[in-house]
């Protein structure tokens, strides 16, 4: 093995289920590190890739404010393909639920109306990230490969990064193709 | 009748005349995408999914409306047709929200229940090209206690609609506006729940997304989750066909059986009410002590039934007309043997005389006259009366002779009292295909004079209780009993009005606790609908298999070895005096 892949990960307006979903390929993890480096991930201690760049960077998650519209700018300039992963990154997902009522009213909800909170308030400070209505990523940069699922199986995921890694580009049908 | 020669695909194929393409290419095993098309109702050319390329036609047509002719070349899988269909799924999914991580209709390929979502996985979409309006509030109508209608499931494939017209023949749904903006309303634009709907679940069945929600099953499991059953829907006495879905032995929904007599069809009753909480379950025998009901063993009932009914004098038996053939064979036998008494019936359940040749639901699609001597089909026996009213509609003359007012004049060409029966005669004889309904109470000369009507009318008789019928067959009919110990083979039935008349020592063989075991002095358990095997004789004279769906609860034996133990033990008790 010549010079090993490059592989960034990241997860924004997600659940880490889809991350979950990557661990999932069990075993075959060893293989797959073998031919890969995995650069920065939500889950290691560098968060992201390097101004390098890397050859395949894979996001989690909708676009729902100001940082993940940064991570998803970034990651777009930095890898060579971008693989949206799950169905927030592919179509926005369930957080677009949040978009029927407006940012405020979902605010609101959460942080002072919820059952369990007493004498609640929005959270306003200038370090926090602006919101904005959910958006599947390739509504803020363009993406190279979708991988729908809620999430998507650790065979599906496995299969577009062997693909990958074969050299080709993966084509998602039967079974590896379920947004459920 | 002359024969049409198609090529689909290279394929010939032989067509009949009037047939669209797809109907041709359905019987010949090619499959075309469809969505707004549905075999039971008219196509409507509406969704474009069945786009197919027709030789010497500039445009691509819709295979669902389009009719076959002589010599007509069809390709249903060129890259041009895959094209346009992938385009058509996008301007689908961009139209609404269609976020199926959150639909109850979700699935993967092989489980969906979304017509919608097969397909797209069919035409490999990964992602949507035209991401939907995810801010724009689409409205959820809920205010139907069974089923909900969310609009940004919808697809304005009017699969609903002309089910509600030309199935059911209520006239219900309709839309509003025109384009991107079209609606689905109901009547004048007002909630489902206050419309003149009358919730027979036509349309959920039909419905190809989810836009129609049923309440009970929804997030209960997709298709390779269910086992479907088929069998008799046992909530009135048309016996109509029915799909009973399951799921780790819970009853979850009932679709109609489209290949049935009723054609899919169902009513609030048999699609919903059914499989709606019923009242505790009986699931061990129980006797009456010191006033309270409690539970001891098979054998310490039976000994206690055996023990009283053979000193109680003479015996009386009831039996509900939900029983089976089987169960009211057995019964009779208890009675006509060990029991030794004549006095034995049904609760409720009164068949009206036979007149003549009967008539089944296909008949009545057939007729070009109907007569309706005092029945309430659309109010008892409502799918009787769906399918008088849409056989009205397509032009049969409808006659209703009552003399109070009913839910099917405003349907009928004319209306008159009992006595003006006689006007019936020469309709009766000019008609190509005449149906009678008639209700049982009438005076005798009514049915005389039904009766000596033209030879060439079907009757269907309209009455109470799922198997009337089969009862009937055995000389088993409604009637007062008398007698110191009475025995009900309650089956599943919840009571609705009939009493039981009172008797020194009651015995209760019931599915359910009810205000019938509240007065038995022993109560036996029973299975349910859903539980047993067996048959019923429906409204049309068929002698229709009820199949179990799923198990009945631990402790719980089929009516009939319950019946047939009893009949030893009274036996050998008989013996054994001797």
């Amino acid at each position: 093995m010549s010079e090993k892949i490059t592989v960034a990960s990241d997860w924004m307006c997600g659940c880490a289920g889809c991350h979950m979903s990557l661990l999932d390929i069990d075993e075959r993890i060893v293989p797959l590190v073998q031919h890969v480096t995995l650069t920065s991930t939500p889950i290691t201690d560098l968060k992201h890739p390097s101004k390098d760049g890397v050859t395949v960077g894979i996001l989690e998650g909708g676009v729902n404010n100001s940082s993940n519209e940064e991570v998803a700018k970034m990651f777009r300039e930095r890898a060579k393909i971008l693989i949206a992963l799950g169905d927030c990154a592919v179509f926005g997902g369930v957080p677009t639920m949040r978009n029927t009522c407006g940012i405020q009213e979902a605010l609101r909800r959460a942080y002072v109306e919820s059952e369990s909170t007493v004498n609640g308030q929005i959270p306003q400070h200038e370090d926090i990230a602006v919101m904005q209505d959910t958006r599947a990523v390739d509504q803020v940069v363009p993406v190279d490969i979708y991988l729908p699922g809620c999430p998507p199986s650790a065979d599906a995921i496995w299969y577009v990064l062997t693909e990958l890694l074969a050299g080709r580009m993966p084509e998602l049908k039967g079974k590896y193709l379920d947004w459920h | 009748m002359a024969i049409v020669n198609v090529t689909v695909n290279g394929q010939k194929i032989q067509a009949q005349p009037g047939q669209t393409v797809l109907q041709a290419a359905r019987e010949a095993g090619v499959f075309i995408p469809t969505l707004c098309d549905h075999p039971a109702v008219t196509p409507f050319g509406g969704c474009r999914m069945c786009l197919v390329e027709i030789e010497k036609q500039r445009n691509l047509q819709p295979a669902c409306t389009y009719p076959v002719t002589e010599g007509m070349v069809v390709s249903t899988d060129t890259p041009r047709v895959t094209e346009a269909r992938k385009f058509v799924l996008e301007l689908l999914f961009s139209e609404r929200v269609h976020y199926c991580m959150y639909c109850a209709m979700s699935g993967s390929e092989e489980n969906t229940q979304c017509e919608l979502q097969r397909l797209g996985y069919r035409y490999g979409l990964t992602h949507w090209q035209f991401p939907p309006q995810t801010a724009k509030r689409w409205p959820v109508d809920a205010s139907r206690k069974y089923f909900f209608m969310d609009h940004s499931r919808c697809i304005l494939c009017r699969r609903c609609i002309r089910a509600c017209d030309e199935i059911v023949a209520n006239h219900t749904l309709g839309v509003r506006e025109r384009g991107s903006r079209t609606m689905v309303i109901a009547d004048d634009d007002v909630p489902f729940g206050e419309s003149t709907c009358v919730s027979c679940g036509t349309c959920l069945q039909v419905c190809p997304t989810g836009a129609l929600i049923d309440r009970r099953s929804a997030y209960m499991g997709g298709e390779c989750d269910l086992t479907h059953t088929r069998t008799t829907c046992m909530a009135c006495p048309v016996g109509c066909g029915i799909d009973a879905l399951t799921r780790g032995n819970q009853l979850v929904r009932v679709n109609g059986d489209w290949d049935a007599a009723n054609g899919g069809l169902l009513c609030i009753h048999g699609r919903f009410e059914t499989v709606e909480p019923q009242p505790a379950r009986v699931t061990a025998p129980m006797l009456r002590k010191a006033g309270e009901l409690a539970e001891v063993s098979w054998d310490a009932a039976m000994t206690a039934i055996a023990g009283r009914l053979r000193v109680a004098g003479p015996v009386a038996g009831l039996a509900s007309p939900r029983a089976t053939i089987e169960e009211l064979s057995v019964f009779r036998a208890l009675f006509a043997g060990p029991l030794a008494s004549d006095q034995v019936g049904l609760i409720y359940g009164e068949m009206p005389p036979a007149l003549g040749k009967s008539a089944g639901l296909a008949d009545l699609k057939d007729a070009d006259l109907i007569v309706v001597v005092n029945g309430r089909p659309l109010d008892d026996q409502k799918v009787v009366g769906y399918v008088v009213r849409r056989t009205a509609e397509a032009g049969a003359k409808l006659i209703v002779v009552s003399d109070e007012p009913t839910t099917l004049d405003p349907y009928s060409q004319q209306c008159f009292g009992l006595t003006d029966l006689c006007k019936v005669d020469a309709e009766v004889t000019a008609a190509r295909f005449p149906v009678v309904l008639y209700a049982n109470g009438l005076p005798a000369s009514v049915y005389g004079d039904l009766r000596s009507l033209s030879p060439k009318t079907r009757f269907m008789p309209l009455y109470q209780g799922i198997n009337t019928a089969g009862a009937a067959k055995i000389g088993l009919g409604e009637r007062p009993v008398k007698g110191n110990a009475l025995f009900v083979l309650a089956a599943d039935e919840i009571p609705n009005g009939h009493s039981l008349p009172e008797a020194g020592f009651t015995v209760v063989q019931a599915a359910y606790r009810t205000k019938w075991t509240d007065v038995a002095d022993v109560v036996l358990p029973a299975q349910t609908w859903a539980e047993k095997h067996g048959h019923v004789v429906n409204i049309e004279g068929r002698e229709l298999p009820v199949v179990a769906c799923v198990q009945p609860p631990a402790g719980v034996q089929a009516d009939t070895v319950t019946l047939a133990a009893l009949a030893e033990r009274m036996g050998q008790g008989a013996k054994s005096n001797v």
